[in-house]
């Protein structure tokens, strides 16, 4: 077992006591709880009518929108991480590089931003 | 066995038994919480190997948004998704003999790169030396591979746009609120005084 | 002691179950987009093992634009697929070949 990994091992342990707590609740709820199912008690209810339709409704396309936005911009931040970790221990000339390099890829994503903007996908109507 | 092999078999199965799921699944909203459960495995295999940074993206990016973004578009389209599942037994047996045998295939090509090709040299992972993992991939990305990582910068800004280009449709008649405008305005463009003579009205 | 052979089976068994997933949900484009996402996991996990015992990060660095291109290819897809759902009301993806819009 080496070092780097035990540096996980509190992940673990969290999944761990996180996945014996759920199944306990489940089990518990299974066992425990009084159960005397019925047609009428296990229908949806709906103010007293019939369900109308399906309990799944249709999503807004705007709600799409805004998760491609946060995609890309979530896809720039991971990209720049290492940038951050690294850029002031690389030597001199290759840390000028990797600034004009980084400075360039956030110019790129402004970019898209102001069109973005521009267009209007950020409002919602 | 050791705790790592444990760990190992334990994420190697789920990942794969998920996949199965994922393919096999009758309601695509299962299918896309399956995908989340082969992505956080896969994390856990590539922490399992050393490579940090990218578990940990796969966690972000995928989990955190393209699973989200699977999830926004099976509920926004309302589609009969009994009628998409013909043909999947028909299907099912050529399907099947293709994958075993592309299976087998690149188990056996795997097998042999490993133990005859160039990775037969080294018998063990690297184990983590003094820079971190995310620092070993920024040493080498902003300087080797700049043209690359500005490529990829690229491909993210045409991804934005194209997607707000094909998805973007502005509703006619809808009033939106001009904010530079609103802050703007000032007594002396919004209002008029204007003076009227006895019984003479307001003039149009 | 997990071995490069090991890694490199579950990522080709991940491939296979995406290829088959494109198989057997023809009709369902959901689904396989979904397939190609596992198939580029699979790719993914086939760069890493390798960069790690290969003791060399590069594989690392193509593993991320790999993962850069896909999330891009799962947003432009979907966003396709929003527009022909838009167009035709249904995303049988076999009348997709009718190329009039």
């Amino acid at each position: 077992m080496n070092a780097f990994l035990l540096q996980y091992l509190p992940i673990v342990i969290f999944l761990g006591i996180a996945l014996v707590i759920g199944v306990a609740f489940l089990v518990a709820a299974a066992v425990i709880a009084p159960k005397a199912p019925d047609p009428e008690k296990l229908s949806a209810y709906e103010c007293g009518f019939n369900a109308f339709d399906d309990a799944r409704m249709k999503f807004d396309v705007r709600f799409y929108l805004v998760s491609i936005l946060f995609i890309v911009f979530d896809l720039e931040v991971a990209l720049l991480f290492p940038w951050a970790v690294t850029l002031t221990k690389l030597p001199h000339g290759d840390q000028v590089v990797a600034f004009a390099t980084g400075v360039l890829f956030l110019a790129d994503v402004t970019l898209g931003y102001i069109y973005v903007w521009k267009r209007g996908a950020l409002e919602w109507e | 066995m050791s705790l790592q092999a444990v760990a190992f078999y334990l994420m190697a199965l789920v990942s794969v038994v998920s996949a199965l799921l994922v393919v096999s699944a009758k309601n695509p909203v299962h299918s896309v919480l399956y995908l989340i459960t082969v992505f956080f495995s896969a994390a856990g295999l590539f922490v399992l190997m050393g490579a940090e940074f990218l578990a940990m993206l796969l966690v972000v990016v995928y989990v955190g948004a393209v699973a989200v973004l699977f999830l926004f578009v099976v509920m926004m389209l309302d589609v009969d998704f009994v009628a998409l599942r013909q043909g999947f037994a028909r299907y099912l047996p050529i399907g099947g003999a293709i994958g075993v045998i592309l299976l087998v295939e690149m188990v056996l090509v795997a097998t042999a790169v490993a133990e005859h090709g160039a990775a037969a040299k080294y018998a063990a992972p690297l184990a983590a030396g003094e820079i971190s993992n995310t620092e070993a991939i920024g040493r080498v990305l902003y300087t080797d591979y700049l043209y690359l990582f500005e490529a990829a910068g690229l491909v993210l800004l045409v991804a934005m746009i194209g997607a707000l280009v094909l998805t973007l449709r502005h509703r006619p008649g809808v009033k939106r609120q001009n904010i530079a405008a609103q802050v703007g305005r000032t007594p002396a463009k919004g209002m008029e005084i204007v003076q009227i003579k006895d019984g003479a009205g307001i003039p149009e | 002691m997990i071995t490069l052979p090991m890694y490199l089976t579950v990522a080709a068994a991940l491939f296979t179950i995406g290829v088959l997933g494109i198989f057997v949900n023809r009709k369902n484009i959901i689904v396989i987009l979904m397939s190609i996402e596992l198939i580029l996991l699979a790719v993914n996990i086939n760069l890493v093992a390798f960069s790690v015992y290969l003791h060399d990060v590069v594989g690392q660095i193509f593993a991320l634009f790999v993962l850069t291109v896909a999330a891009a290819e799962a947003a432009v897809g979907l966003a396709i697929l929003v527009t022909f759902f838009r167009n035709r009301g249904d995303i049988a993806v076999d009348d997709a070949n009718l190329m009039k819009g």
